[in-house]
């Protein structure tokens, strides 16, 4: 849409910033145009700082009067051609259900950046609580996927939203970034990559040639049996149904007599595209009988506890989440195989990655929770599970 | 469900505008999923038309259509024109995001009384205080109609609905005087018995840069209209006259009950408490608009060094 400006990227080199910064930044990389949000701890930086930056690039920063409005403005920016994203916390989230799940159904691509905080109803605002694993999976009314990438650090708020617009582009569904309270207040070094290098990774926001302005909409190819997810269609151009319903639609956007294809079309491009999608991270599990499943935060307590557990002389791996969602079915499978034993360490009570590993196992591998709320793993917290495992 | 052809009409009425409408073009006959006697239809004729006689844009002229009985209007506004079903509400909500990120365009939104003044009155409000340049039509038919015929914030005193089965008691909400106080810079109120205003205004509001408010009287026949009786609004006749179900005694009813805004001045508050005050009551060009605005920041801040 508009063309690249100066003030988008920052110098290359490296930055002391706040996480919730940091996030913003990468958003910026990735082409951000159009922010839409409205103020809530652990938040709230990003739209502070995003309504300083947003306008030197040519784009919208706007505060909404509710999470409702900006969840349905950004929709509405995206639908014209803005790569858009909003952020916010829990309770935000629980408001803008409702939309997300009209965009999943229109296929409309949008970034959402939840940054965690205790609850249930208002909770501890500045704790982090891993809380809203559930709810962002099943973010809406109706059936739908989505993508959620849980970053550890800085660096990776930067780096993986980035990757979070590509998603958004490629595959047309809501993308979450999963940060939380402490995470989105970290400030750490990020290293800022040449604008050169991270405009080869950027999926831009683009129109298809003319003569493939019919499909719109996911469908699936008759000869190769595959889904094909046609660029998103943008309203004030010709490549744009007349109609744009949120029912069960064909790939022109009309109503269709036949709702489970509709319903294969936006499951089955993510559940089909898994192998892209899901990304992952393993370390030391070639010859590890125990094995650390983790995402986020406790990620970094989990290094820690490894590299001390192997010392001693336990045989200990991780296995990273890196997209929490859709969750990696068939690599945990194969991972997890052999292992006497799989540690979950989440910051959250219920486990629901544990409850995952659960389902994929069968429960016929002994499983341990360490379940942590508003505070960090300590290295020992999980040592000690180690030890006791291995006995 | 994808087959509304099949449920429509087959006989090809002479309306010169209906080859236009969505549907029309789809299927050339004259579609409609309202009962018969309903405003919507005028509504979406009347909308058709200007949007043909004007030469709209497309491109530049989105329709953003909120949920309720008009939402059926996609079949009969212009082909031409980009239409989005907004979720019930937001439909303000979602024109703000198309407008900024899109400052050429100047969105149309289709709401009802329910849907503007119950459910999407903070994005409502909002919209006009930003007076962001677009057009927001409120159409009053008194009733949440499409669920069934409930009490609506807009619904009459001692009128009867599905949930207001003894009478209704709440004072009603007035979806003018909350625009101007709200901030909209070109607010008015018709009704569908006066088709003429009703282009004039939507062809002011056209042409005026910052948000227009057109309230537009309906008749739900079905649902307001089979529960009450023509004397609502009468002065001392509570209880008698004759049920309104048909299209006819309804436009009569809106007729009787309609007062121009220069005589509404001269009467008491009493006096206008079931009426509808039509005309202009606010028409104001020398308020910033926000888009405009914001372009302005965008312009200082990319400049600035
Ligand atoms: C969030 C949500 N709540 C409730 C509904 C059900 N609903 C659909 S239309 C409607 C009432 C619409 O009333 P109004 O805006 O006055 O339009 P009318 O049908 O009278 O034309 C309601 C309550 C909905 N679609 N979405
Ligand atoms: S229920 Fe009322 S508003 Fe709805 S189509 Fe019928 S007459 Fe019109």
């Amino acid at each position: 849409m508009s063309k690249i400006n100066s003030k988008r990227f920052l110098s290359p080199g490296k930055h002391l910033m706040m996480g919730n910064v940091a996030m913003s930044e990468g958003a910026l990389s990735a082409g951000l145009n159009y922010f839409g949000g409205y103020p809530i701890t652990p938040s709230t930086e990003v739209i502070e700082h995003l309504a300083v930056r947003m306008p030197q690039v040519g784009g919208v920063c706007m505060q909404m009067e509710d999470e409702l409005a900006s969840i349905n403005s950004v929709i509405g920016a995206s639908l014209v051609g803005a790569k858009s994203m909003t952020a916010t916390s829990g309770p935000g989230l629980s408001l803008m259900v409702e939309t997300i799940s009209m965009a999943a159904n229109l296929e409309v691509p949008f970034v959402f950046c939840d940054v965690q905080r205790n609850g249930p109803g208002t909770g501890f605002v500045t704790e982090p609580h891993h809380n809203d694993i559930g709810l962002v999976r099943f973010s809406g009314n109706g059936e739908f996927q989505v993508i959620a990438l849980a970053p550890m650090s800085c660096q990776e708020l930067f780096d993986l939203t980035i990757t979070a617009f590509n998603f958004a582009e490629l595959y047309r569904c809501p993308v979450f970034i999963l940060s939380d309270a402490y995470l989105g207040h970290l400030h750490e070094v990020v290293t800022i990559p040449p604008k050169e290098k991270i405009l080869d990774r950027v999926i831009q926001r683009e129109l298809p040639p003319p003569d493939e302005y019919i499909k719109k909409f996911t469908y699936k190819d008759d000869n190769t049996g595959k889904y094909v997810i046609p660029k998103p269609p943008q309203m004030g151009t010709d490549y744009c149904p007349g109609l744009l319903l949120h029912q069960p639609h064909n790939y022109e956007g009309l109503p269709t007599p036949k709702p489970m294809q509709f319903m294969e079309a936006i499951m089955d491009k993510i559940n089909k595209n898994k192998d892209k999608i899901c990304i992952t991270e393993s370390y030391k599990l070639k010859d590890a009988d125990i094995i650390i499943i983790a995402y986020g935060l406790p990620v970094r307590a989990s290094y820690r506890a490894v590299d001390i557990a192997r010392k001693e002389g336990f045989k200990v791996g991780i296995f990273r989440l890196v997209t929490v969602w859709p969750f990696p079915d068939e690599e945990v499978m194969d991972v997890v195989k052999d292992a006497k034993a799989i540690i979950v360490p989440e910051l959250n009570y219920t486990g629901y990655i544990a409850e995952q590993v659960e389902r994929v196992t069968k429960l016929e591998i002994p499983i341990i929770k360490i379940p942590k709320v508003c505070e960090f793993h300590h290295p020992d917290d999980i040592l000690k599970v180690i030890k006791e495992v291995a006995k | 469900m994808s087959d509304i052809g099949r449920m429509l009409p087959n006989e090809k009425p002479e309306h010169p505008y209906v080859p236009f409408s969505y549907a029309g073009s789809m299927f050339g006959n004259f579609a409609t999923r309202f009962c018969s006697g309903c405003g919507y239809g005028i509504i979406g004729h009347l909308f058709t038309k200007i949007f043909e006689d004007e030469k709209l844009d497309p491109h530049l002229f989105p329709t953003i259509i909120g949920i309720g009985c008009y939402s059926q209007l996609l079949l009969i506004v212009h082909t031409k024109s980009q239409k989005i079903l907004a979720l019930h509400g937001r439909a303000p909500a979602l024109a703000t995001g198309i407008k900024m990120a899109n400052p050429n365009m100047k969105p149309i939104i289709f709401s009802g009384d329910g849907d503007c003044l119950g459910i999407g009155g903070n994005h409502f409000i909002h919209l006009c205080r930003r007076n962001l340049d677009c057009v927001i039509f409120i159409f009053n038919n008194s009733i949440y109609a499409m669920t069934g015929g409930q009490g609506a914030p807009t619904t009459l005193f001692g009128a009867q609905s599905t949930t207001t089965p003894y009478k209704m008691f709440e004072n009603r909400s007035d979806g003018v005087e909350l625009a101007v106080a709200a901030g909209a810079t070109y607010v008015a109120r018709t009704t569908v018995a006066h088709p003429r205003t009703f282009m004039k205004y939507f062809k002011k509001a056209l042409n005026h840069k910052g948000t227009s408010v057109i309230e537009v009287i309906t008749p739900c026949v079905t649902y307001f209209g089979r529960k009450n009786l023509d004397s609502l609004g009468a002065e001392n006749r509570e209880g008698e006259g004759e049920k309104m179900d048909t299209g006819q005694k309804m436009i009569d009813w809106i007729k009787q009950n309609t007062i121009r805004r220069n005589q509404a001045k001269l009467m008491t508050e009493d006096q206008l408490l079931n009426k509808y005050v039509i005309g202009e009551f606010r028409y104001q060009t020398d308020k910033p608009e926000y888009s405009d605005e914001y372009n302005k920041i965008q312009k200082f801040a990319m400049e600035e060094k």
